[in-house]
């Protein structure tokens, strides 16, 4: 069991400012994903972790101890690359070996270890072939394995799901929690897929222009999310966004969109009298019929099954696309016009300029 | 781990080139070492009046215009005909790396046995077609001609690999698309081949260029820079000025000016060399 | 392509013939001439119809060549050791200083490491005779002159650019992130590169000391500047049979053929290697 502990990391290539005085802390056993755009730094933050990039700042901490001095190789870690990097030249057996051989453990007690965990990741039929000689899954597990045969305290997960197809993703993505699980180890792990980063993190860290953006549990950053960047990285349809300002009357503060009012809680009033960007999920919109309160007239467009949900992509009165996400079982709205509502509690609002989300916590 | 080669390269090769450098701004004989002093750019200057000079000047130009150009037009003709990928034209390609792996100086021994007036084949093979005692690099007028000759025997196969590569290694689509359209053949050529094997070709010219300017090995091996002074290119006259006349300033002076020039077309060649990875690396 | 005309098709092969003759009959002739007498080698019209003879090859081996008028003691059996051994020699130790020092360059980019990389390319093209005519002299002064050190010194100056310009691509091209992850299994520096590095990089260290061997051992200029006759190479050697009077043409054909047979048939055994490696020394350096 192991902490990690990053304080003020910097890192600079040339003009470019990849890492910019990121602070985060992992607890024992915690799996922390690292999630963000390609080039918000996730990868180089792993590596000043690993000891394979040298950072200009700052200082990494694993179980309490500053790694400063400490190279690559002594730092208990185990690490798999977004592109594999099996060793070319060597079986599969040899590659999952090599943390083993590092630390001279017996040729028994290699076998042994080596076949433990090809057998929980399924190719211990495969272990004599070269990497060349491996399917794309193959390569991945073997990679993985490699990762995780000596048991290392500590686990870096880079992207390890990157470049294997949609199907093996998905089988991954429900085998890996409980791999992981069985691990007991600290687990960092960079994706930039946010299913993946829902199913496997205990806390999400959004990075991007190599700044820490947000850290919280996966509810929280699907929910709450600091701003609008990351509210339209996470959801798949993607966040409906619409420009409005915040307006008040006797009755409180609301946003009119189409000419209906929208009440929004006291807690928003910041965004009285500004400009706004209003989200809503596709999943807190619902069909509904004319007469209902704050019923909102569309026009429907098109209509996308997607398994268990079915999106609907629709235009406002105003001419604006909206996109509506409604579980495939309930039955489909009439074509043409139809109406929606709008469930206030779920919308959010972000500061038109800043993107930063406008909540209760952040005016009094 | 860097420094050892580094240092070895700066010992052996930027002293060396300093030393050059002063040698070439001083009078110098080896035989006269009593008269050995500075005279700067004397050396330089003298060569403004000195036919010697503008006569190596001028067969260093020759040798290397006409071997690098016929090696091109033969290498490039070559590697076309070779270009399917064959078992014959495979095997062929291959026999043609013999000439390459030939020392030079061997290889000018060799034609000297072939091109003997009094029992090279050569030479008999001349008279059947009714030229009679043509004397090869002992005569003026042919001395050009032989040299140039071994050096197209030596160094063309080294031409016709590297545009064979490349030749290879051109994709396919523009050719299919060119075929559907009708294009003939010899306007593909020119429009399609010719345009994208452009980096081969300047790579291996520049390549070519800067060694054939600087031949030595061929030249003096064949005739030591004669007959007469016929083919004392800028390295023969050189050796032969610093081991015949012990003139070493007049040698270095020479020298530089040879370095001048290949650092020149160096240049060029870098340039195009680094447009030419940057290129490569965007398409991969 | 597909409809090649007849026509087309003997133009192509009667091409193709005038190629292989015109590249392949001098080594073929040399061949043929070295176990040839003088006499036969003499006939008018020459030949390909004789009575073949060793007495070339013997006169060679043992050392003593028979001229015109009386037998010469030349020991080019000696002339043969010294090109092996100082290409051996500079190769080895042009491998042992240039494939680090290549690894480095490929590896740690700082600041001016390829200007350094391209001076040292540049050195390729210096005129040899513009290094070697003052190093003669410091030679003189420093006791090298005509020692096998101050030779294999001296061909460095080939063997050491080629190497690391050739094999400097090669670890280039070896993906980083496989050495990382060699080192994160826990194996220090210096196994990541004699584990991962070396043996993925074999092919074009094999090809660039192939290449390396050959011009070291085809190499004339510098044995002509800075050995005399006990420490000059085949190329050297060979010249001066032909300036020693009489020597039987024979004699010079079968030392032509007993000099250029190494490097062919390393050329020949080693074919892929060294195609990879002359276009890789030419269109990536």
């Amino acid at each position: 069991m192991t902490t990690v502990e990053v304080s003020n990391i910097s890192k600079r290539y040339g003009a470019d400012q990849v890492l910019n005085d990121v602070s985060l802390s992992v607890a024992s056993g915690e799996t922390l994903v690292l999630f963000g755009p390609s080039g918000a730094g996730k990868t180089v933050l792993l590596r000043v972790l690993s000891g394979l990039v040298q950072n200009d700042s700052g200082a990494v901490f694993i179980d309490g101890q500053d790694m400063c001095d400490v190279e690559a190789e002594h730092r208990g870690i185990g690490m798999a690359f977004q592109n594999f990097a099996l060793f070319p030249h060597m079986s599969a057996f040899a590659n999952i070996a090599s943390p083993l051989d590092a630390r001279r453990d017996s040729p028994e007690a290699i076998k042994t270890g080596v076949h433990t965990v090809a057998s929980l990741l399924k190719i211990d039929h495969v272990l004599e072939h070269a990497p060349k000689a491996l399917s794309n899954g193959q390569k991945q597990r073997t990679a993985l394995a490699r990762a995780l045969v000596g048991s290392p305290p500590l686990l870096l997960l880079d992207d390890p799901l990157r470049n294997v197809d949609a199907k093996l993703r998905f089988e991954m993505r429900l085998e890996l929690p409980r791999l992981l699980a069985n691990q007991g180890a600290t687990v960092i792990y960079v994706t930039q897929d946010y299913k993946e980063a829902m199913a496997l993190g205990d806390r999400i860290a959004v990075l991007a222009a190599g700044q820490l953006v947000q850290l919280g549990t996966p509810a929280d950053i699907y929910l709450k999310p600091a701003n609008l960047n990351i509210a339209r990285l996470f959801g798949d349809p993607v966040i409906n966004v619409f420009d409005v300002s915040g307006r008040r009357d006797e009755q409180g503060v609301y946003i009119e969109l189409s000419s209906v009012r929208l009440r929004l809680d006291e807690s928003m009033a910041a965004c009285v009298d500004k400009d706004c960007v209003l989200g809503i999920r596709p999943e807190s919109i619902q069909f509904c019929g004319s007469d209902t309160a704050g019923a909102i007239p569309i026009l429907i467009e098109t209509e996308t099954p997607l398994n268990e949900k079915t999106v609907t992509l629709a235009l406002t009165t105003g001419k604006r696309e909206i996109l509506i996400s409604r579980p495939s079982s309930t039955t489909a709205p009439d074509s043409g016009q139809s109406h929606i509502v709008i469930n206030a509690d779920k919308a959010l609002l972000f500061d038109k300029h800043s993107g930063q989300r406008i909540a209760a916590d952040h005016c009094v | 781990m860097l420094s050892l080669p580094a240092l070895l390269i700066c010992i052996g090769i930027l002293v060396p080139f300093v030393t050059a450098i002063y040698y070439s701004l001083q009078r110098y004989r080896l035989s006269q070492p009593w008269a050995r002093e500075m005279n700067w750019g004397q050396n330089y200057l003298n060569f403004m009046t000195d036919p010697g000079f503008w006569n190596t000047l001028s067969v260093s130009m020759q040798y290397a215009f006409y071997t690098v150009a016929l090696e091109l037009l033969l290498g490039l003709g070559i590697a076309l005909l070779l270009q399917r990928r064959t078992r014959t034209n495979n095997f062929i390609s291959i026999m043609l790396l013999m000439p390459l792996m030939t020392a030079p100086a061997l290889a000018a021994l060799m034609w000297k046995l072939m091109t003997n007036p009094g029992f090279g084949v050569l030479s008999y093979l001349l008279t059947l077609v009714g030229i009679e005692d043509f004397r090869w690099g002992s005569a003026p007028g042919s001395a050009m001609f032989t040299v140039v000759l071994v050096d197209i025997w030596v160094y063309t196969p080294f031409i016709m690999i590297l545009l064979l590569a490349g030749l290879r290694s051109l994709p396919k689509q523009p050719f299919e698309a060119a075929a559907l359209d009708g294009v003939p053949r010899f306007q593909q050529f020119y429009r399609i081949t010719l345009p994208m094997l452009t980096p081969y070709i300047l790579t291996a010219t520049l390549f070519r260029l800067l060694e054939s300017i600087q031949q030595f090995d061929i030249i003096y091996a064949m005739t030591q820079g004669g007959p007469g002074d016929r083919l004392t290119v800028f390295q023969v006259e050189a050796y032969l000025n610093y081991f015949q006349s012990t003139n070493v300033g007049r040698s270095a002076a020479l020298l530089m000016i040879l370095w001048a020039i290949t650092f020149f077309i160096s240049n060029i060649f870098i340039k195009n060399w680094l447009r030419l990875r940057e290129r490569a690396r965007g398409e991969i | 392509m597909e409809h090649t005309g007849t026509l087309e098709r003997i133009l192509r092969a009667v091409a193709l013939t005038l190629v292989v003759v015109f590249f392949m009959f001098p080594i073929l002739w040399i061949f043929l001439m070295s176990f040839q007498t003088n006499e036969t080698i003499l006939r008018v019209p020459p030949s390909m119809v004789f009575e073949p003879t060793l007495a070339n090859y013997k006169a060679l081996i043992t050392g003593k060549l028979e001229t015109n008028a009386a037998s010469i003691e030349i020991n080019f059996l000696r002339n043969l050791w010294n090109s092996v051994f100082l290409s051996v020699t500079s190769v080895s130790l042009a491998l042992l200083l240039g494939v680090p020092a290549a690894y480095a360059f490929a590896r740690h980019k700082f600041k001016g490491s390829e200007d350094i990389a391209f001076t040292l390319l540049s050195f390729k093209f210096a005129p040899p005779l513009l290094v070697l005519l003052p190093l003669s002299l410091y030679f003189q002064k420093m006791g090298l002159a005509d020692t096998y050190i101050g030779l294999i010194w001296v061909y460095q100056l080939i063997c050491l650019p080629l190497i690391l310009w050739i094999v400097r691509g090669y670890f280039e091209d070896i993906s980083p992130d496989i050495e990382y992850a060699y080192r994160i299994a826990g194996h220090s520096w210096f196994a990541t590169f004699r584990k991962i590095a070396l043996p993925l990089a074999g092919p074009g260290i094999a090809a660039a000391g192939l290449l390396a061997f050959i011009f070291a051992w085809n190499n004339f200029i510098f044995a002509l500047v800075l050995a005399s006759a006990d420490k000059q190479p085949v190329t050297v050697g060979a010249l001066a049979f032909v300036t020693a009077s009489g020597i039987q043409y024979g004699q010079i054909a079968a030392a032509v053929v007993m000099s250029i047979t190494p490097t062919l048939a390393l050329a020949l055994y080693a074919q892929r290697y060294l195609v990879e490696g002359l276009s890789l020394g030419a269109v990536k350096g």
